[in-house]
Parts: structure tokens; C-alpha cells; sequence
């Protein structure tokens, strides 16, 4: 291994991409995006607040009151709970009318269907005796498949008929409140050890943050190690460049110059990620209700988190060089490629029982796999510190093993060099590893 | 002289198919030798494996006197026969990491790049991105490349294949020049009155075997005796029956015929006076691609 030429050739990577458009398109693009899959809906479902018109006939005489004042609360109780899933869902308010049953039920009937159609109101409700002693009250509207609305509307409906039927029985009015007020849950979670429940949250954000910013950098990037091992076989640079460098040199040169821009991407991120947002973080903070918990980072999980970003990114971008020097052309090797993504998600799917319990026999062996190391270690240091030896040892096992690809990758590419127009066999490059 | 490159019974066969099968040669010091033959001889596959890029399954190559090793490839300019360039870089870009790669500091570099630029008539291209460039113009800063480092062998596959006259004759010229420097060149092509003008030895592979080699005009010499000129009108067609005639090149109204090394001129002519109305024929040094193509069809 000769440094010079790692430094030479990991430079050319570095500032020739960096001048390129495709970098600074990437940088651009990729949170714009981010912010249109993740920003954009909440916004469009905030706008699509929506007011019903309903109208309510009332032919007991009794309930319309009640159910108009039910209706016209501000927003269906449940939903004003801090309950993400509800709230989401319970922007749907009601803007109530009482109309009187008139002599010809069926013609009213017809005449509200009549304005439903004509969007003059949205829905109708109807109230009859026979209907409120069988415990059925229609509702007809245009769509009656928004089962958030229906069930929004189903507790005003129900608390209103209680109240009805709570004063028809001989209730004082002024107490029906107080004795149907419901209680408040007070949620107190209890995990296996006092502060693992808490962790797991953060550590289980941490190693999600991680996998989306390896996901990113990897989806870029690794490609990029890919094609452009194949750009210097394609084009035959290298038969000048194997004369002066190392293979080896070469590719690792290549990967640590194409690490770096991403590493350079990730920082122009975050950087304007905390310029945009530290003064509403900070502000947030300070308002946090007394009972939450801020979500601690430690030193230590501060640094390991880095370093495996960087292991994390080598391990995978070294699978796209051992591809890339396999293969004659893009087509034949991204069909191959394909298959990295899958080392990068599996882990994913270990996440969560890692979750319930960060020292079982699968947590510690899946962890210590190079390419599950990355994500499952972060994990398992922000839930719960394994012992100093497993992080020393996920440490050696990844750095071996990025060191093994890049070597194995370096003989193919050796001997891959002088291949063309033929897509290698198994047997072929298990020639050319042992050849070299 | 001790050969500053020597191959010695370098063989290389990919399955069935032998591709180089016992090339011997030396290149000495301070000359231009050409690695001659027709296309698919095996001079591409003879140079990889001078250059490394692939392994002979057996022989030997030798630089300076001793095997080669990996510091021996450091003071050789290698142009491969597909060029390859970084096409997204420019040319100052690409030339300042090929000199850099081959631990050259980038100030030193950088006047050489520009004198050479000079030179091969670029250097308002210097900015210029690879893939904006015509062939024959990124042919020129490819051999730039080979040569910033200051080679003591420039060994070149198809320097001249792509390139117009004008830039043919500047690559002549400077190789021609490298070796007033003490340099030595090794270049394959499949030009031969290039490879006549230039070239100080010669090596001639026909289907991977080197059937001809040594000086130039001691090859030229030992065939002399045996090749004639004719300027003659009549039925030239005939010439190639004549016996005693081994090889006819025809042209308009005249022919080069080389003749078997038993036969007599003399009764030659008599034979040729027959059909021909024969106005000159005259003893003359063999063209090198006569040579060519007699050891070729021998070969066969």
C-alpha cells in the first residue's frame, strides 16, 4: 500500500465530482425531496380542514338541541387529544342547522337529498322516535366513506342522545355534565428496567437517523464507486494507471475520495438543517411540557455514531467496487447491485426485537456481522452500552472485512481488466481472485 | 550492448487459442524498435505482458539487464492501444493526475504540462474538457501523459492509428527526437513505411510467432540479392507464374518481384521477355513491406 497514491487518486475523486453539477444536484434535490414526501402531506391535510354543512330534523322534538350543541363544539372531544393518529383524522368540524320535520317526511326527505346533490349542504341528519327507541339515527351525506368523520360524529351523536335520554329519565341537566365527564388516562409506562423504555426510543431514532443517512449517502454514492470503477475499465485508464498504482491503492483511493464527498454532503445538510431550525429547537425546548423527557446523546454515542457512518459506508461501498470490477458494463452490474440494498435493509427487520431485548444471543451475534454492524451497533449503544469488548470487536470484524473486499475486489479487478464484452461466471472470478 | 528490454520465449494462450507463442527479442538502448504485424499477430497481448497487465504463462521480460520488477514499470511510458482519458476532466486536470500518480509534485508538473502543450500545439485547450476534443487531439495528451514523468523507455501501441498526416509526421518527429535523447521506443503498428522510416530494429510477429527480427537494414541487406524492379507493359498479370518468382507487387506498369534465393535473374528475364515488353529491370533493396508480407505468407 503506497499513501501517495491513495491520497493522489482519492483527491482526483473527490475534487473532480465536487466540481461536477451531479454533486451539488444531488445536495439540492435530496432534501428537497425529503421535504416534499415528508413536509408537503401534513401540510395538505392541515388545508384539508373541512366544515360540514349538516342539517338536523329533529321529529322527537327533543334531541335537536342537544345534538346541535354537540355538533358545534369546536372539534369532537377525542380528537382534541394530544393522540397523533386521531388528531390527523379529526379536522373535520360540523356547522349545524336545525330544521323542523315538515308534514311530508318523504318530501323533506327528497328535498335534503336534493341539496346534498347541489353541495348547498353536505350531509342530513335524521332523528325519529321509532329510530332513537331502536338506537339508530340516519345520516346521509354524499361520501359515507370517511369512517374519521363518522366516528367523530358518532361520539357527538351518542353523547347527545345520552344526555337526552339521562334528562328524559328525570336527571338534573346542570348535573348530567358533571356525572358523564369522562376521565383522564394518565399513561405511565413501565419497561423492563426503568430508563430502557425511554432509551429505546432515542436509540431506536438513532439508529433509524443513521440508516436513512447511510440509505442516502449509499444510494448516491455507491452507485457512483460503481460506475466509476467501470468508467476506468470501460474506458481503459486503467491499463495506465495499474503501471503507477496498486489496484489496490487505486480502489481504496477511490473509496475514501468518494466517502469524503459524502461525508461533505451530510455536513452541508446538517449545517443548514441547524441554521434553518436551531432557533425553533431551542424555543421548543424551552416549552417542553415538565413531564417529557429531552432526548439525551451522550459523548460516546456521538463519536461511535460517526465512525460508523464512515464503517458503514465503506462496507457497502466496497460491495459496489467488487461489483463494478466484476462487470463489463452498468446494465449487467446494477442487476447485481440490486442485491447490496438488501444488506443495508435486513437489519431493519432485526431492529425491533433488538429493541425488546439488546443483549440477547441475536442482538449480539447479528450486531457483530459487518455489514448488520453499522445500524445494530449504533442501536444497541444508544439502548443499552454492550461491553467495551463487542464494540472493540464489531470494530475489528467491520475494518477486516471492508479490508478483505477491497483486496478481493482489487484481483478481480486485476485480472478482470482485460476482459470484455463477456459476463464473468462465478467460476471466472473465482479464477481471477486466486489468479493475480 | 546490453538490451534495455529483452523478452525472452514469452508465450500466453487464452484456452484453445495461443495468442503469443515463443516471442524472443531485445531492444537496445538509444533505438526505435518496431513491433510489426498484421492485425491480431498478438503485438497488443506481447505488450501487455511487458507492461504487466498481463502474466505470460511462461518466458521471461527483462529490463535493464535484470527480471522486471515493479520499480522497472515507474521508468516506462506506457500509451495502450485503447486510449483512455478521464472524459470529464480537462486536459490540465488529467495530465496534473497522471504526472501526480507517478509521484511527480504538482509544481513541477505543471510547467512541463504547459511546455508540452506547446509543443503538440494544445494549449488553448488546456481548459477544455477530454470529451470536447477530437481523437486525434486527445491522442496527443494521452502521449503527453506517457511522457511527463520522463521515461526511459516510451513503449506505444498504435501511436500512429487515427492520427492525419500532419500529426503523424509530429509523433515521428518527436519520437525521432527521444531517441537523440538516449531514449529507447518500442512501437507496434501495422504501417509499414512509417515503421521503414523510423525504425532501427524490427520485429515481425504473424500469428503470435516473431518470424523476423533484428536490425532493419541488416534484414534489408540479406534480402537484396534476391529482389528486383520491372518496368515493363504487357500481361504483368503472368509475372506470379514466371518460375524462380516468389512474390510479385504490382503496380501500374512496373512490380517488384522478389525472387527464390536459388533462382538466377537472368533467366528470369528471359522467362519475362516472352509476354512483356521489358524496359528496365534492375537489382534493389527489398521495401519493408515486401519483407512484411513474404514472411508473412512463409509463415503461414
Amino acid at each position: 500500500m503506497q499513501l501517495d497514491s491513495i491520497r493522489v487518486v482519492a483527491k482526483r475523486e473527490y475534487l473532480q465530482r465536487i466540481k461536477g453539477k451531479g454533486f451539488w444536484i444531488a445536495t439540492l434535490i435530496i432534501p428537497l425531496f425529503l421535504v416534499a414526501v415528508t413536509v408537503l402531506p401534513s401540510l395538505l391535510l392541515a388545508k384539508a380542514e373541512t366544515r360540514q354543512k349538516v342539517v338536523v330534523v329533529d321529529s322527537t322534538g327533543q334531541a335537536a338541541g342537544e345534538l346541535q350543541s354537540a355538533l358545534a363544539k369546536p372539534s369532537a372531544p377525542k380528537a382534541a387529544k394530544p393522540d397523533g393518529e386521531r388528531g390527523r383524522g379529526g379536522n373535520t368540524s360540523f356547522e349545524p342547522t336545525v330544521e323542523p320535520p315538515g308534514p311530508d317526511r318523504a318530501a323533506q326527505r327528497e328535498d335534503l337529498d336534493r341539496r346534498v346533490r347541489a353541495g348547498q349542504i353536505d350531509a342530513w341528519i335524521w332523528v325519529d322516535p321509532a329510530g332513537l327507541a331502536a338506537n339508530h339515527v340516519e345520516y346521509h351525506a354524499r361520501n359515507v366513506s370517511n369512517f374519521v368523520t363518522q366516528e367523530a360524529l358518532r361520539d357527538s351523536l351518542s353523547s347527545a342522545i345520552r344526555r337526552v335520554r339521562l334528562r328524559q329519565a328525570g336527571f338534573d341537566p346542570e348535573r348530567i355534565g358533571a356525572l358523564t365527564q369522562p376521565v383522564d388516562l394518565d399513561t405511565v409506562k413501565i419497561g423492563k428496567e426503568g430508563s430502557r423504555a425511554e432509551g429505546g426510543l432515542a436509540g431506536f431514532a438513532f439508529a433509524y437517523l443513521l440508516f436513512m443517512m447511510l440509505y442516502m449517502v449509499i444510494a448516491i454514492w455507491g452507485q457512483q464507486v460503481m460506475t466509476g470503477v467501470l468508467e476506468e475499465k470501460g474506458t481503459r485508464i486503467v491499463e495506465v494507471l495499474v503501471a503507477s498504482v496498486r489496484p489496490f491503492d487505486l480502489l481504496m483511493g477511490k473509496l475514501i475520495g468518494i466517502c469524503c464527498l459524502g461525508l461533505t454532503q451530510i455536513i452541508i445538510w446538517f449545517t443548514t438543517l441547524i441554521v434553518v431550525t436551531a432557533p425553533g429547537i431551542v424555543a421548543s425546548i424551552a416549552f417542553l411540557p415538565a413531564g417529557m423527557h429531552k432526548p439525551t446523546v451522550t459523548f460516546v454515542l456521538a463519536i461511535n455514531f460517526a465512525i460508523f457512518f464512515v464503517l458503514g459506508f465503506f462496507v457497502f461501498a466496497t460491495l459496489y467496487a467488487a461489483i463494478g470490477a466484476s462487470f463489463n458494463n452498468v446494465q449487467e452490474a446494477q442487476q447485481v447491485a440490486a442485491f447490496v440494498i438488501f444488506f443495508l435493509i435486513a437489519p431493519l427487520f432485526l431492529m425491533f426485537r433488538i429493541v425488546n431485548d439488546p443483549d440477547s444471543t441475536l442482538a449480539v451475534v447479528a450486531s457483530l456481522i459487518p455489514p448488520f454492524t453499522p445500524l445494530l451497533m449504533t442501536l444497541r449503544i444508544a439502548l443499552q452500552p454492550p461491553p467495551l469488548w463487542q464494540i472493540l470487536l464489531s470494530y475489528v470484524l467491520t475494518l477486516t472485512f471492508i479490508w478483505g473486499m477491497v483486496w478481493l475486489a482489487a484481483r478481480i479487478y486485476r485480472t478482470g481488466i482485460l476482459m470484455y464484452g463477456k459476463k464473468p461466471t462465478i467460476q471466472e472470478i473465482w479464477r481471477w481472485v486466486r489468479y493475480a | 550492448m546490453e538490451p534495455i528490454l529483452e523478452l525472452v520465449d514469452v508465450r500466453k494462450s487464452y484456452g484453445d487459442f495461443t495468442a503469443v507463442s515463443g516471442v524472443s527479442m531485445a531492444v537496445p538502448p538509444g533505438s526505435i524498435f518496431g513491433l510489426l504485424g498484421p492485425n491480431g499477430a498478438g503485438k497488443t497481448t506481447t505488450i501487455r505482458m511487458i507492461m504487466d497487465i498481463i502474466a505470460p504463462d511462461s518466458g521471461e521480460v527483462r529490463f535493464f539487464g535484470h527480471p522486471r520488477t515493479a520499480k522497472d514499470l515507474g521508468r516506462i511510458g506506457y500509451l495502450p492501444e485503447e486510449r483512455g482519458l478521464y472524459r470529464k476532466m480537462t486536459v490540465v486536470d488529467q495530465l496534473l493526475f497522471l504526472a501526480e500518480i507517478r509521484g511527480l509534485k504538482s509544481r513541477d508538473a505543471l510547467p512541463e504540462i504547459e511546455r508540452w502543450l506547446e509543443r503538440f500545439e494544445l494549449a488553448s485547450w488546456g481548459k477544455k474538457k477530454v470529451e470536447e476534443l477530437s481523437k486525434g487531439m486527445q491522442q496527443k495528451v494521452q502521449l503527453i501523459g506517457t511522457v511527463l514523468h520522463k521515461p526511459d523507455i516510451l513503449i506505444l501501441d498504435e501511436p500512429f492509428s487515427g492520427l492525419d498526416p500532419l500529426n503523424q509526421e509530429m509523433f515521428r518527429e518527436f519520437l525521432v527526437e527521444s531517441r537523440r535523447q538516449g531514449k529507447s521506443v518500442l512501437f507496434s503498428t501495422h504501417g509499414m513505411e512509417l515503421a521503414e522510416r523510423m525504425c532501427d530494429h524490427i520485429c515481425l510477429i504473424s500469428h503470435g510467432r516473431a518470424v523476423l527480427t533484428g536490425e532493419l537494414s541488416a534484414i534489408k541487406r540479406r534480402l537484396s540479392g534476391n529482389s528486383y524492379r520491372l518496368v515493363a507493359d504487357g500481361d504483368l498479370a503472368r509475372l506470379a507464374q514466371v518460375p524462380g518468382v516468389e512474390q510479385v507487387l504490382a503496380q501500374e506498369r512496373s512490380a517488384k518481384l522478389l525472387l527464390a534465393p536459388d533462382a538466377d535473374g537472368a533467366a528470369v528475364l528471359r522467362q519475362i521477355v516472352q509476354f512483356a515488353d521489358v524496359r528496365e529491370f534492375r537489382s534493389e533493396e527489398p521495401e519493408l513491406e515486401e519483407i512484411f508480407i513474404k514472411a508473412v505468407r512463409d509463415a503461414a
